[in-house]
Parts: structure tokens; C-alpha cells; sequence
């Protein structure tokens, strides 16, 4: 009979959810519990990241590849060799998108780009959780400061060891300029755990310490795990040949940017050392003494004033945005006349990087980019 | 032909020194600006040329670690003030900067440039009237005479307001390279807008004060004399300092 009553009460608003009192005797007695619809929708902020199953992230890599070969033979395309680049363009070709956000557009990635690396479950069936550290919040961080800790505990032991036996151990001085420490983003991928400034520059002064120790030849493993290399930067830029025009004259050509000023350059290999710009001699569009010499600081440089005749066309912005687009190009465009080492020093000057200063936008509230309102006491 | 009629300085030695004072020695700022469009790892751009031509063995083995670390770090772009030419001085372009109004370069290199010229012409005048035996001893190198007022003018030290039990102290304090600077400058620059009669121009009052400083005498050395004696009779509040 309280069953039937339940029953009807379901009709109106509020859900009404029997519960069991657990006890011998009173076992078919029902608590009738009353919660709102308020209260029983999920609090989703409070749930934390969206947890994902491994067999989810398995099936996802399965319908990956499936749909991966299914778009190889909707292109025509052979889909062993299917790369990702071949399914980021047939997407774009399928799906053409007119958002100006590149993330807002279709995509098609491998579901471990997509779905961020998650942490298992840290404990049991039981409630216990398995680490030993898991109640300090921040388990992995700390393990990895007692691993560290034990490595270098183990130098040392191994130094007192070799003092004993007389031998002074002596230690080479490591090119550290090459190599660099990883940041604090690439160890909280590594560790899956968030980490605060204080925590990454504890670990790096402890990773630091183990290396000025001169046994650490022998954790060089461990200590690699958390370096990585610089490239040299020369070797990322890409010298053109010279080219050759009509005449037999050589010449090159190169492309400066600075602010809003969009500017080209040819330089020939034979000249007197006039500049063209825009069809104007550079004594009469650049009537300013800083702006010539600027033209000129390339040149200037590698001792070259005479050699190069130069024709600009340049565009936008002002007269000394555009004397800095120019000197740019001309100083790309130099890289071809030039030895490898020669090039290194123009990018040591300064020559060939891009100025990233652009105009600072006005905010609100503010009378300009910087400069706030008078304040008025009253 | 497009650069100006000015001889460049001849005693490059001195010009040259002061350029890497003023940046620190692996070129990277010590006191971090705020907020750059730089990535902090991006280095300073080193213009001057000779640097670079001297050959490998000579480098001590500070510049072999400070070429090492350019070799794998991105640089800035070079500022459009400065060039690698000879005519392209550190101080000068700071002091221009300095008496800079309102963001007009045109006028204030133009100013410096007339104010160099004039130094120029005073010292050639009392070159010809000197006699012959006098002749070695006028400088006549506008570059020169800017360099050696400027650091005439440079107070050793200064003073600085220290606060104890609510009276505030003036406080002898020893002043850094780049302070002592800019104060040589900035008294140079606000004597010669102020204490002129209305109708000078700012190039022949400057040239006039460059001049006396270089000589050791006039209204800027005064002024340097008076802040030494006010430190030198605050000496025994020196121990306020901390730092």
C-alpha cells in the first residue's frame, strides 16, 4: 500500500526515491527520501575533466583508422601511404570552412592529439590508493624529487668511495650551451600533474646540483631524460643560390616586413652603389639622414658600399617603418653575395631578424596604450 | 655623399668602451622589462664591426663562452637608431634622445648635429688665434670634447632619501655607471633650456656648456661641486645605508 502511494506521488513535481533501512526485521519498510530537481542535476564544474575509459580510447583509435581508409578511397588514394597531411587537405577539401579560427574548423586527428593523456585511477576497488605518496596531492612530483634525490645521494656515495681509495675524480668541463632543461609545460606532460613555479625551479636547482657534482658521469642517463638540444640557429635558415638575369649580371632578391611597411629588394652583383626606391632616387624619397642610413648599415657592414646596385619597392606605413622594411630586404637579400660565417655575424648584429614592435592598441578606461585618465580626487 | 660633412671621432678607443658598458657583458638585460615583444631569450644585437674580425685565438675565455651562447640564441633586431658606421655614437644618440620633444628625431639630430658643428667652429677659431706653440694643446674634435664634458660632468656621488623615526635623512649613496650618466646629461639639458635669454638658440647655448665642461669650469661642474659638498657634510649619516 506505501508503494502505491509512492506512486502517485511521482506525478507531481520533486521525485520521491524509496530507500531500504537495512535491518532484520523492518527489512520491507520503505524511507521515502524527497530531493528537488535542483538538486539532482549534476554539478558538472565540480566533477572535474571529462574522464575517459580505456576501451572508449580504444574503439576511437579503431574508428580512426577505419574512417582514415574510408577517405583514402573516397580521395582515390592509396590508403597504406595515407598521411596526416594527405587527410588534413581531403578534409579541407571536403568539408571548406569560411571560420577564420583554424581550430573552430573540421578536423580529423588521431584520437591521442584529441583527447588529452589522463591519469588511471590512483587507488583500488577497496578505496586504497596505491602510490605511498598519494595523500601529499601531488604523488608524481614528489616521487620523482625522492628519485632524484636517491641519484645524487648515490654520487656522492660513489665520490667518498673513490676519495677513500686516493683517486681525485676529475671532471670535464660539459658544453652546456648546446642543451637546455625541459620547461615547466613539458614536465607537467611528463608527469601528468600540475605544478607549481616554486616546485619546477626546486627540481631544476636539484637537477643543476647533480650535475656540478663531478661522479655524475654515471646518472648521465637519468639527467638526459630531462635535457633537451638547441639547434644551432644558422642552421635553420636556408641561403638561396644567386640568380642570373639577362645581361649575366647577378643579382638576389629579398622581402622585408617592419610594422605595417611590406618592402622588396634586388640587389645586382655589379654596381655603383645606387638605390632605387620605387622608382625615385633614395636622395629624394628619403630626404631624412636616419633613413639613408639605415638603407645603407647592411652595406655598411660588410664593408660592400660601393659594389651593389639596389632597386626597392616598398609600401605602407611610415618613412622610418619603411627605411627598416628595406634594410631587412636588402640584408636577406645580401645573404647570397656572402660566406656562411659573414652571414652569422649579420644575424649576431641584428641584421636579419624581424622587428616584432608593433603599435600598442589603446584600452579602455585608459587615454591611450599606456597613459591613464587624469586621476581626480573628487 | 649621403652621409654628413663631419669628421668621424678619431679616437675611436674611447667611443668604443663605452658602448659595451652600457649594455651588460652577455648582452641580456638585467632588470627584466615587463612586458616585451621579445621572447626573454632573445639576446642583444652586437653592431660594432671590429668585433667581429677579430680572429679566434684572441678571444678571452669569457667571449669564447659569450660567442658559444649567440651561436644557439635568437638575437633582436637592431634598434633604427644605431648603425655599424663611425658617425653612429652610443651617447650621442642617447643625449639626442634626451632632448627629444614630443617624439621629433628630425629636429633633435638636427639640433645635435649644429651644436657639433658649432663646438667645432669655436675650437678652429681659437686654434687659428692661438699662438704656434699653444696650437697642440686645442682640442678641435667635437666628438672628443662631447665625450670628455660628459664625464667631466659626472658626479661620483649622490644622495638619497633614507626615512628613520620619521625625520628623512640625505644619505651619501654610491651611484651605478648608468646613473651618473644620465645625471651628466640631464643637467646638461635642463641648464641649457632654462639659463639662457630668450633669444639663443638651443645649438649655441649647448655648444657653450660642452665647451666650459670640457675646460672644467662653468654652471654643470658647479652644480656636481655642490652635490659632492652636501655628501661630503652628510657623511655621518652613511651608515643609513643598507645596501
Amino acid at each position: 500500500m506505501a508503494v502505491v502511494a509512492a506512486g502517485r506521488v511521482l506525478l507531481l513535481g520533486g521525485r520521491w526515491s524509496a530507500a531500504t533501512a537495512s535491518g532484520g526485521p523492518s527489512a520491507q519498510t520503505l524511507r521515502l527520501i524527497y530531493t528537488t530537481t535542483a538538486a539532482w542535476r549534476k554539478n558538472i564544474a565540480a566533477s572535474g575533466p571529462e574522464k575517459y575509459t580505456e576501451a572508449f580510447i580504444k574503439k576511437q583509435i579503431e574508428e580512426f583508422d577505419l574512417g582514415k581508409r574510408h577517405l583514402a578511397n573516397m580521395m582515390g588514394e592509396d590508403p597504406e601511404t595515407f598521411t596526416q597531411e594527405d587527410i588534413d587537405r581531403a578534409i579541407a577539401y571536403l568539408f571548406p570552412s569560411g571560420l577564420f579560427d583554424k581550430r573552430a574548423r573540421p578536423m580529423m586527428k588521431h584520437p591521442t592529439e584529441i583527447f588529452p593523456e589522463q591519469r588511471k585511477i590512483q587507488w583500488g576497488e577497496d578505496g586504497r590508493p596505491f602510490h605511498f605518496l598519494f595523500y601529499t596531492g601531488k604523488q608524481s612530483y614528489y616521487s620523482l624529487m625522492h628519485e632524484t634525490y636517491e641519484k645524487l645521494l648515490n654520487v656522492q656515495k660513489h665520490q667518498d668511495q673513490l676519495a677513500a681509495q686516493g683517486i681525485s675524480p676529475q671532471k670535464e668541463k660539459k658544453n652546456l650551451v648546446g642543451s637546455r632543461w625541459v620547461t615547466k609545460t613539458e614536465l607537467e606532460g611528463m608527469l601528468l600533474e600540475k605544478l607549481s613555479d616554486d616546485d619546477y625551479s626546486r627540481f631544476i636547482r636539484l637537477l643543476e646540483k647533480l650535475m656540478t657534482l663531478p661522479c655524475s658521469d654515471i646518472e648521465e642517463n637519468y639527467i638526459k631524460k630531462f635535457s633537451k638540444e638547441i639547434a644551432v640557429q644558422l642552421q635553420k635558415v636556408s641561403v638561396e643560390p644567386l640568380k642570373y638575369d639577362e645581361q649575366g649580371v647577378a643579382f638576389s632578391t629579398g622581402e622585408g616586413v617592419r610594422k605595417t611597411s611590406r618592402a622588396t629588394a634586388v640587389v645586382y652583383g655589379s654596381g655603383t652603389g645606387k638605390i632605387t626606391v620605387n622608382g625615385i632616387d633614395v636622395l629624394h624619397y628619403f630626404p631624412v639622414l636616419q633613413d639613408r642610413e639605415q638603407l645603407l648599415f647592411p652595406f655598411q657592414f660588410l664593408d660592400r658600399i660601393g659594389k651593389h646596385d639596389t632597386t626597392c619597392t616598398v609600401s605602407g606605413g611610415g618613412r622610418s617603418s619603411q627605411a627598416g622594411a628595406i634594410r631587412l630586404a636588402t640584408a636577406k637579400a645580401l645573404r647570397s653575395f656572402v660566406t656562411e660565417k659573414e652571414v652569422e655575424f649579420m644575424r649576431q648584429a641584428g641584421l636579419l631578424t624581424v622587428d616584432p614592435r608593433v603599435r600598442e592598441r589603446k584600452k579602455p578606461g585608459q587615454e591611450g596604450a599606456r597613459r591613464k585618465f587624469t586621476w581626480k580626487k573628487r | 655623399m649621403y652621409l654628413c660633412n663631419l669628421s668621424g671621432p678619431q679616437n675611436v678607443a674611447d667611443a668604443s668602451c663605452e658602448p659595451s658598458a652600457l649594455f651588460s657583458a652577455v648582452g641580456v638585460r638585467l632588470a627584466q622589462v615587463r612586458w616585451s615583444r621579445y621572447n626573454p631569450s632573445f639576446l642583444e644585437p652586437e653592431v660594432n664591426k671590429e668585433l667581429y674580425q677579430k680572429p679566434f685565438n684572441e678571444l678571452s675565455e669569457e667571449e669564447k663562452e659569450k660567442q658559444e651562447l649567440k651561436a644557439v640564441r635568437p638575437i633582436k633586431a637592431a634598434p633604427p637608431s644605431i648603425s655599424s658606421s663611425v658617425f653612429s655614437d652610443p651617447m650621442i644618440s642617447k643625449f639626442t634622445n634626451m632632448m627629444m620633444k614630443d617624439g621629433n628625431k628630425v629636429l633633435a639630430r638636427s639640433l645635435m648635429a649644429q651644436t657639433l658643428e658649432n663646438i667645432k667652429r669655436k675650437q678652429l677659431e681659437k686654434y687659428h688665434r692661438a699662438p704656434d706653440d699653444e696650437k697642440e694643446t686645442v682640442e678641435c674634435n667635437p666628438y672628443v670634447i662631447f665625450h670628455q664634458a660628459l664625464k667631466n660632468c659626472q658626479p661620483i656621488i649622490g644622495l638619497s632619501n633614507i626615512t628613520r623615526g620619521g625625520k628623512t635623512y640625505q644619505v651619501p649613496v654610491p651611484l651605478k655607471d648608468n646613473r651618473k650618466r644620465f645625471l651628466a646629461m640631464k643637467w646638461l639639458i635642463t641648464e641649457c633650456r632654462e639659463n639662457k635669454h630668450r633669444r639663443t638658440l638651443m645649438p649655441e647655448k649647448l655648444s657653450e656648456e660642452l665647451i666650459q665642461a670640457f675646460n672644467n669650469e662653468g654652471p654643470i661642474i658647479k652644480k656636481k661641486h655642490v652635490l659632492h659638498k652636501m655628501a661630503e657634510a652628510n657623511r655621518a649619516y652613511a651608515h643609513f645605508r643598507w645596501w
